[in-house]
């Protein structure tokens, strides 16, 4: 390897796969730690801050955006080889983001409502998370993720120990915040339950339920919840839209969808 | 349940009326005595505990309507300002927040880790409810009452004055009075006021509270006044209805730990710990480590945590509670049961948050019903609609195979029975036929997968009939009928069964299930006596029983040989091997009168509590459905209101002739 250690920066670049940019986005927002992070790392491949190319290997790969054309199958197996840690970011690349919701309609017609030419544009059936295809260090949720969970993760690396990414769920932020719940005080829906935590509860802060952005987290008892929420009088095509949302291709979201039925393309 | 110090100070006797629209001058008196005051106010929908600045901010006029998974806020049709009963806050926010720096570490030049000094400024908590008081002195049990301290809880602990008040009403959700923590004020409080119309009934349980309150425009309150504050608690009390059965809680869950409803309600529950965050007296946390990047300077917060966590129970290399069942059931049992082991008590007081604020609607009160039901009081009735009810009706069996028990006795094992049979419980008897033979009634002495075993004594033409059948015969059933033995009574106590003769007979079934459940039960025991060796019945099983570590079998007879090497004499010669305490005993007695009546006073005089035997009477039956008269006794019909009767229900008609 050619750069670790405590003298040397450790390599970092960022690859973009299909995705919004909103989460490299993120790592420029960070105005109060940009200057330290910068001054740590050696940011080598970033297509949003540099035009600068230079070729691997690297020490952390961070990769933004879902498998989602025939093209970037290679590019991501090329990316793992040149790669020591491989971090996956936003929703997009840890749950296939957005586009995944194709995954449950007919592909064509899909593409034709969306693209102008559709015959112009090569795109797989599927849009896939960057698991599928090669093995994830680690991984940063959230559409787009949390700020602080990313200096959390650039600093565990730095100092050598396990980040402290929790999977709770978002209730429990939530709670510990004050915030009165919004489904037991108004009969809203909320993905809080069934969501994994990291970005403090920030929906429900802002007075809305969660929509789950940070997918979901372990053993998320989905199919109670989806029970829950129908059981409250929501008709199943609306509690099928809560769950299909950034994540709703990542499990057990992805089996309540298929259970609630087909997307109409 | 939890028992509260009764108010220390004879000032707290003295009662004051404070208007209404004085009650502003308590809230400036607290400030002004330099105290951040909390108390409950509007927000987000709900009434919550924040600071608040006067008695504008509280929630005159509100009252919120709460049950499983729902809260919602209503008008009143007054103005009471208490009228509402707790919310999603709880005062442990204050006590124990939610995330709590609680230490820092460095490493550059020096190295060493600080301690902040807990940092409590004094802050009045108004509103406090009586189960709240409860469980802030269940947390003082468990941060300050053992070797290591909570020094941050201490010091925010003493400098809280608490103004508690009195539920005026109470919620769908609140079983306080289940728990034993309220709804009544008993100490713990600086200040007590109570709301009746107009204004409050006030009175100091401290001197600093008495300082308070001297400063306040008061007056005495009239003789009516004070009687109101009084019913208005009392009402309360009623409007909750009949306390749940908790008495023994902590033990009956402890032998449910298997029991399938876990799994059945881990498959609801959401694992999201909102019960936990809501509940007042759960106590769990984890730190939260954070560095700057270099790793030189680092701080530790502390958070509330939940068992409900994935990662709560993990270690290295496995999970202790990797089950989501697992894990309701370290929710539900510290609450109920291992919280009195841990610090005496239990560790719910009944406030009910947990059943609101889950969002699936689980209520602790339907599970511990269902996982740990209470003791039965009385026998229930019939369990099973009887097929074949009517005097003439039969539904037909069939005879699978007979096997001789002693010389006149046999067992027929009957196939192809309805299914009503098959569902019907230990001590409940059927009416059998046979065409040209009057019905007669016989004990279910045992229930298998696809049948029943009847154990028949030749002793006149049906029953010597019915043992001269062979396989293949076919009979006619009516029922199952009667009552059965209360098993689930016996849960968590001594069971002891007492059989004399023939009297094993309604009796076996009653041991299988005592067999299988022998784990809900302190100890299982049987005590069998027969005339003589030969007479005994279920041999077999009895030599399974002896051999079984579920139950002990102690086993006597009038007379034998010299083959014999068990124990001679009656039945009641083996009691003096019983050692446990009778009190704790639910004894199920049947064989000849005679020797039920013998055993009935050896066990009465041990200390087994009359209501807490059960014997199986035998009267002439000929409809078995309480239509033909023949079973009377004093005012009972033995075919339906028994066979089994517990002895209180029996009264003196149990020893008394001619009946
Ligand atoms: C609730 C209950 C459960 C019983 N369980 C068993 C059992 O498991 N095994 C067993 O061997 N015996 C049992 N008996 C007793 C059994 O019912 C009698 O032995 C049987 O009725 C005798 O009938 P028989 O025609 O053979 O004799 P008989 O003496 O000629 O009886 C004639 C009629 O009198 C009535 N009768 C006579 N004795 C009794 C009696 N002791 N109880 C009720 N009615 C009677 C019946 O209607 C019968 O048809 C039970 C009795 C009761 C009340
Ligand atoms: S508002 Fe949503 S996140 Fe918050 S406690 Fe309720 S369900 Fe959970
Ligand atoms: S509350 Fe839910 S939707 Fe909102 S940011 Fe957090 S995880 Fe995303
Ligand atoms: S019982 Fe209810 S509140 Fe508690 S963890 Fe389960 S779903 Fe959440
Ligand atoms: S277990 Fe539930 S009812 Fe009992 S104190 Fe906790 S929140 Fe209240
Ligand atoms: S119920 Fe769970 S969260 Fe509450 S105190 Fe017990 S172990 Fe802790
Ligand atoms: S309670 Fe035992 S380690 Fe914290």
């Amino acid at each position: 390897m050619a750069t670790s250690g405590r003298t040397a920066r450790p390599r970092v670049a960022v690859a973009k796969f299909a995705s919004c940019d909103g989460c490299q986005l993120t790592l420029l927002d960070l105005e109060d730690e940009l200057l330290e992070i910068v001054s740590r790392f050696d940011i080598v491949e970033f297509p949003e801050a540099t035009s600068r190319r230079s070729p691997g290997p690297y020490d952390i790969v961070f990769v933004e955006g879902s498998v989602s054309a025939p093209e970037h199958i290679d590019q991501i197996k090329e990316l793992r080889k040149q790669a020591r840690i491989l971090i996956t970011i936003g929703a997009c690349a840890t749950a296939g983001g957005i586009q995944a919701l194709r995954n449950w309609a007919d592909h064509d017609a899909y593409r034709a409502a969306v693209y102008a030419h559709p015959e112009w544009i090569e795109s797989l059936a599927k849009a896939t998370p960057i698991a599928e295809h090669v093995k994830v260090d680690g991984e940063l949720r959230g559409c787009p993720i949390d700020p602080g969970q990313l200096t959390e993760l650039l600093t565990a690396v730095l100092v050598g120990r396990r980040p402290q990414i929790r999977d709770e769920a978002v209730c429990r932020e939530c709670k510990r915040k004050g915030i009165v719940c919004l489904v037991v005080a108004r009969g809203e829906a909320c993905m809080g339950p069934v969501t994994t935590s990291g970005c403090n509860a920030l929906c429900p802060s802002y007075d809305r339920g969660c929509y789950g952005c940070f997918g979901p987290r372990a053993n998320a008892n989905a199919k109670s919840w989806s029970t829950g929420l129908l059981r409250s009088g929501r008709p199943p095509e609306e509690v099928r839209r809560l769950f299909a949302g950034f994540t709703g291709y990542a499990e057990p979201f992805r089996s309540v969808i298929t259970e609630l039925g087909e997307t109409k393309g | 349940m939890i028992t509260t110090p009764a108010p220390s100070h004879a000032a707290a006797a003295r009662q004051w009326f404070l208007a209404r629209a004085d009650l502003d001058a308590l809230i400036a008196g607290l400030r002004d005595s330099g105290r951040r005051v909390i108390g409950p106010t509007i927000r987000e929908d709900a009434i919550v505990y924040d600071e608040i600045q006067s008695a504008a901010d509280l929630p005159a006029g509100w009252h919120d309507e709460q049950s499983a998974g729902r809260y919602r806020l209503e008008r009143r049709t007054d103005e009471q300002v208490f009228g509402y009963t707790v919310g999603p806050t709880s005062w442990k926010r204050f006590t124990f927040p939610p995330n709590l720096p609680i230490a820092s570490a460095h490493r550059t030049g020096s190295f060493g880790f600080e301690q902040p000094t807990p940092d409590a400024p004094p802050v009045a908590f108004v509103g406090v409810r009586a189960c709240e008081i409860a469980a802030l002195e269940i947390q003082d049990r468990v941060f300050l009452g053992g070797q290591f301290t909570d020094e941050d809880f201490r010091a925010r602990r003493a400098s809280a004055f608490i103004v508690a008040v009195q539920c005026t009403t109470s919620s769908g959700t609140c079983f306080c009075t289940s728990m034993g923590t309220g709804p009544e004020v008993h100490g713990g409080y600086d200040i007590l006021m109570t709301e009746i119309d107009g204004g409050f009934v006030v009175h100091a349980g401290s001197p600093e509270g008495a300082a308070i309150v001297a400063k306040l425009p008061t007056r005495r309150p009239s003789h009516a006044e004070a009687g109101a504050a009084v019913d208005r608690v009392e009402s309360v009390r009623t409007q909750m209805g009949e306390p749940l059965p908790m008495a023994g809680i902590d033990e009956r869950l402890k032998l449910q730990l298997d029991h399938p409803r876990w799994a059945v309600v881990a498959d609801r529950c959401v694992e999201c710990g909102n019960c936990t965050m809501a509940c007042p007296t759960c106590f769990c946390t984890s730190v939260v480590e954070k560095s700057d990047m270099e790793g030189k300077r680092s701080t530790t917060d502390r958070q509330w945590d939940s068992c409900f966590d994935v990662a709560f129970a993990k270690v290295a290399g496995g999970d202790f509670r990797s089950r989501p069942r697992d894990r309701y059931r370290q929710w539900l049992t510290h609450k109920f049961s291992t919280w009195f082991d841990q610090f005496g008590s239990s560790g719910c007081v009944g406030c009910g948050r947990c059943i609101t604020w889950c969002p699936v609607a689980i209520d602790v009160r339907e599970e511990l019903g269902v996982i740990a039901p209470p003791i039965a009081p009385v026998i229930r009735p019939v369990a099973v609609e009887p097929v074949a009810a009517s005097p003439g009706s039969y539904s037909i069996a069939r005879v699978a195979a007979v096997r001789p028990e002693t010389e006149d006795t046999s067992t027929l094992t009957l196939t192809d029975v309805d299914p009503a049979f098959l569902a019907g419980r230990p001590g409940q008897f059927v009416m059998i036929a046979l065409p040209a033979f009057p019905a007669v009634p016989i004990s279910i002495s045992r229930f298998r997968a696809n049948g029943i075993d009847l154990t028949i004594r030749a002793v006149g033409p049906t029953s010597t009939a019915l043992t001269n059948l062979h396989p293949g015969a076919k009979v006619g059933l009516r029922g199952p009928l009667g009552t059965f033995w209360p098993v689930e009574e016996a849960y968590g106590r001594h069971a002891v069964v007492v059989a004399g003769g023939v009297g094993l007979s309604p009796l076996h079934g009653l041991v299988d299930a005592l067999v299988a459940n022998h784990d809900r039960f302190e100890s299982v025991s049987l005590f069998y006596g027969s005339r003589t060796p030969e007479d005994q019945l279920f041999r077999d099983d009895l030599d399974t029983w002896s051999a079984s570590k579920a139950i002990d079998v102690a086993i006597t007879v009038d007379r034998a040989g010299p083959e014999w090497k068990g124990r001679v004499g009656v039945v009641t010669g083996l009691f003096d091997m019983i050692s446990w305490d009778c009190t704790k005993v639910t004894a199920f007695v049947v064989g000849p009168e005679r020797m039920m009546q013998a055993s009935v006073q050896g066990l009465i005089s041990k200390g087994v509590p009359a209501d807490r035997i059960c014997v199986s009477m035998e009267r002439h039956m000929e409809c078995g459905i309480g239509l033909c008269g023949h079973c009377q006794m004093a005012g009972r019909f033995v075919c339906k209101d028994g066979p089994v009767f517990r002895l209180n229900e029996l009264g003196d008609l149990f020893n008394r002739e001619g009946i």
